[in-house]
């Protein structure tokens, strides 16, 4: 059923995501042809039409991001917890698929408007004269590699892994946020908007009191008093892990919130 | 096997009593009205039969279960408010219902969507608001479920559609189950009935079937409705 729910959350976002990918893209190309002529001309209407290209690119950049945070949020409000919610709370799915559901879809097209948004800068910086320049760049590249110890090249790969993961895990915590404080504050019976708001800044605030007093606390303890001295890549993957250990228990955390109030606090209007 | 059981169903809303103390049964097999006036209880016993809410006490049961995930499969319900994704097409609400629903008999569902003229390529926001109460009903009452929960189905549409929407629930609801209708417009729904529930702030007053309330008490069920909440 988890599959069935994914897909139907891509088809439901996708229709909105794909056209504005094809919109930026098709605004990359613009500034391109802008960047490579337009500008430089002297007619002041094609150099008007040069800037407004640019300018189109600039907006097209901005509006896809907004446009995949703001789906984020909508998606879940939306088909949750506002009409539609009679339906999808319905099926016979749990509240965790659901959420997971919302969860991955939300950062998979997060991740393909980083992708889609570093395309479309290549579009604009796109020049024949990369084409020529890019055997050479690769060349470098893997004589760089080769001249990596084994040793080096694990522990880069492990380090690339693990920036990976926390990236992924921040990402899903962001969301998770946004989606406990929908939650919350649509378990109130009136001003839900407005409550969910209050929601997500008390716990921005709660977040900002406590991580910084568990920090506190671990170093009152001893946690961070190492009687060893570690060799400095094994310290970077023991950060590494604590970080990402940490950013588990905090996307944890707020999807206990999330599931508490749609399975026991639900008020749908 | 009840299909719906309650006991000692309570539910409020801070302060305020929804519902108190309801125990009621419904049989498989059976067309029951849920009536009672404008903010009786009626939509929150739905709601709790759905899993939309949790009682404060008691239980509430569908074919033996609590309420989540497994009596969602055999639960058909219709809201009272237009629920389905109105950017869809008719088709891709076929295919959502079909993908979520083992029961969904696509078609019968298909059949009735070509009776009415809706072409599969139909965006539903662009139906009237009719087409669309008209099309949610198709798809809840094109399910083989073993309960189906009708939410105030002919509140707020003209007399041509409450009769489309009733014929509709008689010729298409699978007769092994039970369908509860909650309304206040008995006059409309009481030709389709077995049973009654009648439900006032909270509380149920009567339960009996519509031949038992003829026979005792020799009037129709709309006359004894107005009788009993008479303001």
């Amino acid at each position: 059923m988890l599959r069935k729910l994914i897909k139907h959350e891509f088809i439901a976002t996708g229709r909105i995501m794909l056209p504005m990918y094809l919109i930026l893209l098709l605004s990359a190309v613009g500034a391109n042809i802008s960047a490579r002529g337009l500008l430089d001309n002297k007619s002041a209407v094609l150099e008007t039409l040069g800037v407004l290209l640019v300018t189109a690119f600039g907006f097209a950049t901005t509006g896809v991001f907004i446009l995949a945070f703001v789906l984020m949020i909508q998606r879940f409000y939306k088909n949750l917890l506002q009409d539609e919610g009679y339906l999808m709370l319905t099926l016979p799915v749990s509240v965790h698929q659901h959420i997971w559901a919302k969860l991955f879809v939300s950062a998979v097209w997060s991740i393909a408007t980083v992708l889609m948004v570093t395309l479309a800068s290549m579009v604009v910086a796109y020049d024949i004269g990369v084409l020529r320049e890019l055997p050479d760049l690769l060349r470098m590249f893997f004589h760089g590699l080769r001249l990596l110890t084994p040793s080096e090249a694990l522990n880069g790969t492990a380090v690339l892994i693990e920036m990976c993961v926390l990236c992924f895990l921040m990402l899903m915590d962001f969301c998770i946020q946004f989606y406990a404080s929908l939650a919350v504050g649509h378990s109130f019976s009136s001003h839900k908007m407005a409550a969910s708001v209050a929601c997500f800044f008390a716990f921005m605030f709660a977040v900002m009191f406590l991580i910084p007093m568990l920090f506190m606390g671990l170093d009152k303890i001893g946690f961070f008093n190492f009687q060893w001295n570690p060799d400095p890549v094994v310290a970077v993957h023991l950060g590494m892990l604590f970080t990402i250990a940490l950013a588990l228990a905090y996307g944890a955390v707020f999807y206990g919130i999330t599931t508490f109030f749609l399975k026991r606090r639900l008020n749908l209007e | 096997m009840s299909v719906l059981e309650c006991k000692g169903l309570t539910k409020r809303y801070g302060r305020v009593s929804a519902l108190e103390d309801v125990a009621l049964t419904i049989e498989p097999g059976r067309i029951v009205g849920l009536l009672g006036p404008n903010g009786s209880g009626k939509t929150t016993l739905i709601k709790l039969a759905n899993g939309l809410l949790t009682p404060d006490e008691g239980y509430i049961s569908i074919c033996g279960a609590a309420p989540g995930r497994e009596t969602h499969g055999l639960v058909s319900y219709l809201p009272e408010r237009t629920a389905i994704p109105t950017w869809m097409s008719a088709k891709q609400l076929l295919d959502f219902y079909g993908d979520f629903y083992a029961d969904f008999r696509r078609d019968v569902a298909e059949e009735m969507l070509a009776r009415l003229n809706i072409q599969p390529r139909q965006i539903i926001k662009h139906m009237s608001k009719g087409t669309r109460e008209k099309v949610q009903l198709i798809m809840v009452m094109s399910r083989a479920a073993k309960l189906y929960l009708l939410d105030e189905p002919i509140g707020g549409v003209d007399p041509a559609t409450r009769d489309y929407i009733l014929s509709t629930i008689i010729g298409s609801y699978n007769p092994e189950a039970a369908v509860v209708i909650s309304t206040h417009l008995i006059a409309d729904v009481e030709q389709v009935l077995d049973g009654v529930i009648f439900i006032n702030q909270g509380r149920v007053m009567l339960q009996s079937t519509v031949d038992q309330i003829r026979e005792d008490k020799g009037m129709s069920v709309d006359a004894l409705f107005r009788e009993v909440f008479r303001c």
